[in-house]
């Protein structure tokens, strides 16, 4: 192994240089490898993003970096340099000055970095006063300026406050302070905005972005979300079950990917705009392998589609590309013995100094990789769309007590939706969405207005309805975790649903349940498990088994794939809209996702403070002229395409509360297109652009539709697909 | 099972058909294929061969639960804590069965050789009716294992129903059972007893059944914390949706998933039983003399704590020895589940 320092800085160590890196886990007295051969390198001042669906090992990588791995983690080879320094030669206390001084990290969710029981000014100044002994008065200024320069509105007024105090935005800003307080070498952000709403997300970036230009650290940006680091990174390491398999620079990487599960990923994302008519997603078959499972050859052979009999027997080696890497995989590849016995073990890779890598024998082919075309959807009008309405929703209120507050969850919301359709219902958290389908599904019964159901009037709650309705109107839930019950089987879970929804006699229980289980494609074999032995997908699929078991006419889906890999995601996604082209299901899909949402909805109603501001087919929603709350939500949106990255359109302060919405029109406070008294003291009409679109605002359409296109400078961000219209 | 597997797939399936079904396009089913193809002449797993794949991944799943398994065992077997405490309260369960066969009986009585220290022929002594420490020690063991599991079983099952309704119902029918809950709870164990043994009588039957009702309170809190946390995740919800009535939710869906902390509460009750019932005992109420019990040993003999200690420190010690056990026991289920 080289130590050799880059010559290209004189001397100067990378940011992060990490040679050969294999850890492990111990777990119940097996050792479990998690990384495998991982080298990789980040310059000072560069941001490099690490990506993979989660279980590939990202996270335990920065905890490699961070020499933070939890008890039963070991470090088994190889080096992890921070700033020349190797991490593991560290003592005790030397690391505890190290980490905070030399990197910092910041974790996914801020609530559990900041301490709930100190003021934002004690936690911070701390950092100073630990780090640069500072005493109390010198480290509390240094706070307030930490807080100035992530741009926090009134930073004095922010130190005395709690972290309960503060927005989940806030909240990040602050450990985004705290992490960069003293000048590190490394900032590892670890999902820095997972879990946040997308314009809360699209400050934080922002921020990030700006922060760049400002201080010298390096950054590693760990996410799943491509988008984010198409955004912030210069380089992009793709990791796949422990293994590094695909590296480069971020543009060429995701513009012409190398290697099949780089390709995968990139194809599985819906692009916006894309409709579930236009084109199905591609999904990456099978599953991650478990951890520790014993892998032969390449790491993603099993999930490959172009994997070849090669690929089973001997991992490709990390090889350079454009250079010698195409001729070189297929020559290695050609030579091999036929005998398997004959292999040589594993040798170091060769990593050279190549802008890029990829670790296939076959990278030259990556661009033709084969396509899977899964059932595509019909029109709405196939779907028995120009039949009655299936759902009525009427004028419902619902109002939640906190203490003495009255909080509006949902405000007034009235909104039909006919058979076979997809509504889909985006907004950020705290707007009413998940209320407001609790509301349809019989969960929460609503305090007035009222909801019809194929002409007739439903009852409040789920207990009192017949066994007709809840035959009818089920539910998916979120959390893939939480939504089977761990103590039953899968069988005995979807044979209770057909018992009870499906009205079937005994002896065609068993088939209704075989036939559930074959359509979202859950082999026979996991229908004896219990739900903990199933990955995210499956037990996902299991729930959707379950809502179907008696043939719904509606099926409320509240944020089906949030929580799932975007493979995964896709897979779901497609389900969802295969059974509604066989069975005429009508959705109500609600996401915070707006690609997601887009893709799989005929129209669209964007909720904002308990009130429904925008209603319209899928396509119109997102194009001018459209609220101005949409178009804020529409700019925030990381994209994937590097030439069509729009100017977000940033939202003034925060959410208000719910107990307390602004007068007038509730966007008011925060609208950046703002006219004056009149949106303070007057509620506005709901404008009418015709085909059923219209929105809550006083712009009227022709003047919104020139305010909106006017700002967008270039014409190709503006275009929506063809397809669109 | 692996056998019966196999044949419910069917034969094996033709992989262009399957290929095409799943809509791929022609270049990769004659990519699979062609991998295919190879990998079966060289015997290597492929595409084609993914069922049995899959089979084996089953078994191996399937071997690794049963290893996983097997490891809780053993780590339950290497865990001293664990141990010291199973060894301690199986001795006293063997002696409370078997004991008035393998010692001297207990009640004899010898008015000439009343409290006689230690000796060959009474290792732990005699006590002032003469009557064998060592087999009263021993024999004094059923009682408290009669009374302490039933009175805490009652309790669990009495708890877990309330705590169940609570929980689950919340609102109006939770304020009123846990404000009762509240005023049992305020109620000294001891004194409330003593007044219900006063009142009922006597006998094993109405000790169980005092210590049951006085522990409930406590169970049920425990579990309506536990229904709280369970009531809202969303395989309830989905319950809710189907129809179901809510005493199945409760017992079905609701209880299976809360038996860890139920539990946990239950041994650490168990141990409280055992020091309740020997108090009692010891304060009268419990059983009358001639019974070994340990708590009534110690309050009869207690006079004669200055010139024959042994009376009173063996019965004390056995005592102290089946609460420490319980103790570890719990102690070690915690560490070892919680690894």
């Amino acid at each position: 192994m080289s130590t050799v320092e880059d010559p290209q800085l004189s001397g100067d160590a990378a940011a992060l240089d990490v040679r050969d890196l294999e850890v492990s886990f111990h777990r119940r007295g097996r050792r479990l490898p998690v990384l495998k051969g991982i080298t990789l390198k980040i310059e000072r001042g560069q941001a490099y993003g690490l990506v993979g669906e989660s279980g590939c090992g990202k996270t335990t990588l920065a905890m490699a970096a961070m020499r933070y791995l939890a008890s039963n983690g070991t470090l088994d080879n190889g080096r992890v340099l921070v700033d020349g320094q190797d991490v593991s030669e560290l003592s005790e206390e030397a690391l505890r000055k190290w980490r905070g001084g030399k990197v910092s990290m910041v974790y996914q969710d801020p609530t559990q970095a900041l301490s709930p029981a100190m003021r934002i000014g004690d936690q911070l100044a701390e950092v100073y006063h630990y780090h640069e002994g500072m005493d109390k008065k010198a480290s509390l200024e240094k706070a307030r300026e930490a807080l100035r320069r992530v741009a926090i509105p009134d930073p004095d007024a922010t130190l005395r406050r709690y972290p309960f105090e503060l927005s989940g935005g806030q909240q990040q800003r602050v450990v985004i302070a705290m992490a960069l307080a003293v000048n590190p070498q490394l900032l590892i952000l670890d999902e820095p905005t997972t879990g946040l709403d997308a314009t809360v997300e699209a400050e934080i970036l922002d921020l990030i972005e700006e922060l760049r230009g400002r201080i010298n650290a390096a950054i590693l940006l760990i996410t799943h979300n491509l988008g984010l680091v198409v955004r912030l990174c210069e380089r992009v390491g793709v990791l796949y079950a422990g293994r590094l398999v695909e590296e480069g620079p971020a543009k060429q990487v995701f513009t012409d990917p190398r290697h099949p599960y780089t390709m995968g990923l990139l194809r599985c994302v819906p692009r916006f705009g894309m409709n579930k008519t236009d084109a199905a997603l591609q999904t990456i078959p099978g599953t991650l392998p478990a951890l520790g499972e014993p892998l032969e050859g390449c790491v993603y052979s099993a999930r490959c589609p172009m994997a070849r009999p090669v690929c089973m027997r001997r991992e490709p080696d990390f090889f350079a590309w454009p250079g010698d890497g195409p001729d070189k995989g297929r020559q290695e590849a050609e030579k091999l013995p036929p005998d398997p016995a004959a292999f040589s073990p594993h040798h170091a890779e060769p990593v050279g100094e190549a802008e890029r890598h990829v670790r296939c024998y076959f990278c030259a082919e990556t661009p033709h990789m084969p396509h899977m075309t899964p059932v595509l959807a019909t029109s709405l009008e196939e779907r028995g769309a120009h039949e009655a309405d299936v759902l009525g929703i009427d004028h419902v209120v619902r109002t939640f007590k906190d203490g003495r507050k009255q909080l509006t969850a949902v405000a007034d919301v009235s909104l039909n939706l006919r058979k076979g359709e997809t509504f889909g219902l985006v907004g950020e958290s705290g707007s009413g969405k998940t209320t407001l389908a609790k509301c349809v599904t019989g969960l929460i019964p609503p305090d007035s207005g009222t909801i019809t159901f194929e002409g007739g009037v439903l009852k409040s709650t789920a207990g009192k309805r017949s066994r007709e309705a809840l035959r009818a109107i089920q539910m998916v839930f979120q959390n893939p975790d939480s939504t089977l019950n761990p103590a039953w089987s899968t069988r005995a879970i979807l044979t209770r649903a057909v018992k009870k929804l499906g009205g079937a006699k005994a002896g065609s229980v068993r088939a209704k349940v075989d036939k559930l289980s074959a359509d979202v494609r859950v082999e026979p074999r996991f229908l004896f498990q219990k739900p903990t032995e199933l990955s995210g997908g499956q037990k996902q699929r299991i729930a959707i088994a379950r809502a179907f078991a008696g043939d719904p006419t509606l099926v409320v889906c509240d944020e089906p794939a949030s929580a799932l890999d975007v493979s995964v995601q896709a897979s779901i996604l497609n389900l969802l809209v295969e059974l509604q082209t066989n069975e005429q299901t009508s959705y109500v899909f609600i996401s915070h996702d707006l690609a997601v949402v887009r893709y799989i909805s005929d129209r669209i109603g964007v909720m904002y403070l308990a009130e429904l501001i925008e209603v319209g087919a899928a396509a119109d929603v997102f194009s001018p002229p459209h609220h101005p709350y949409t178009e804020a939500l529409f700019s925030s949106i990381p994209r994937l395409d590097f030439e069509e990255q729009k100017d977000r359109i940033p939202l003034r302060g925060t959410m208000p509360s719910l107990s307390n919405p602004p007068s007038g029109c509730r966007f008011h406070t925060r609208c950046h297109r703002f006219l004056g008294d009149i949106c303070v003291n007057e509620v506005p009409p709901d404008q009418d652009v015709g085909d059923g679109h219209t929105y809550r605002c006083h712009i009227p359409p022709d003047e919104l539709r020139r305010l909106q296109t006017a700002k967008d400078q270039g014409p190709a961000a503006e275009a929506e697909p063809a397809t669109a219209g | 099972m692996d056998d019966h597997r196999q044949t419910s797939l069917g034969p094996d399936p033709d992989l262009r058909k399957e290929a095409a079904e799943l809509g791929a396009d022609p270049e990769m089913i004659e990519l699979r294929a062609e991998a295919a193809a190879s990998a079966r002449e060289g015997r290597l797993p492929a595409d084609q061969d993914r069922r049995d794949q899959e089979l084996q991944a089953d078994a191996a799943a399937a071997a690794e639960q049963k290893r996983q398994r097997r490891y809780l065992v053993k780590a339950l077997l290497r865990s001293p804590t664990f141990m010291i405490g199973l060894i301690i309260l199986l001795f006293w369960v063997f002696m409370a069965i078997f004991s008035t066969s393998l010692t001297q009986s207990y009640t004899a009585q010898d008015a000439m050789s009343s409290l006689k220290p230690p000796s060959a022929a009474h290792w732990f002594g005699t006590d002032d009716l003469g009557r064998d420490v060592f087999a009263r020690m021993m024999a004094g063991a059923r009682t408290v294992l009669v009374i302490a599991p039933l009175a805490t079983a009652l309790a669990l099952l009495w708890g877990s129903i309330i705590g169940l309704v609570a929980g689950f119902w919340r609102g109006l029918t939770d304020d009123i059972i846990m404000r009762g809950i509240d005023v049992l709870l305020a109620l000294p164990i001891i004194i409330t007893s003593i007044l219900i043994l006063s009142l009922f009588g006597k006998g094993t039957a109405i000790i169980i059944l005092t210590i049951g009702i006085l522990f409930t309170p406590v169970v049920s809190r425990t579990v309506r914390a536990a229904v709280i946390g369970e009531r809202e995740r969303e395989y309830v919800l989905a319950a809710r949706l189907r129809g179901e009535r809510s005493s199945f939710v409760m017992a079905r869906e609701i209880l299976p998933n809360i038996m860890q902390p139920i539990i946990v509460e239950g041994t650490v009750r168990l141990g409280y039983a055992v020091f309740t019932a020997a108090t009692l005992a010891f304060l009268g109420f419990g059983l009358a003399p001639p019974s070994p019990d340990w708590g009534l040993t110690i309050a009869t003999q207690r006079v004669f704590l200055q010139i024959a200690p042994w009376t009173v420190l063996f019965p004390a010690l056995a005592l102290a020895s089946l609460v420490v056990a319980i103790n570890l026991i719990t102690d070690g289920l915690g560490r070892t589940f919680s690894k």
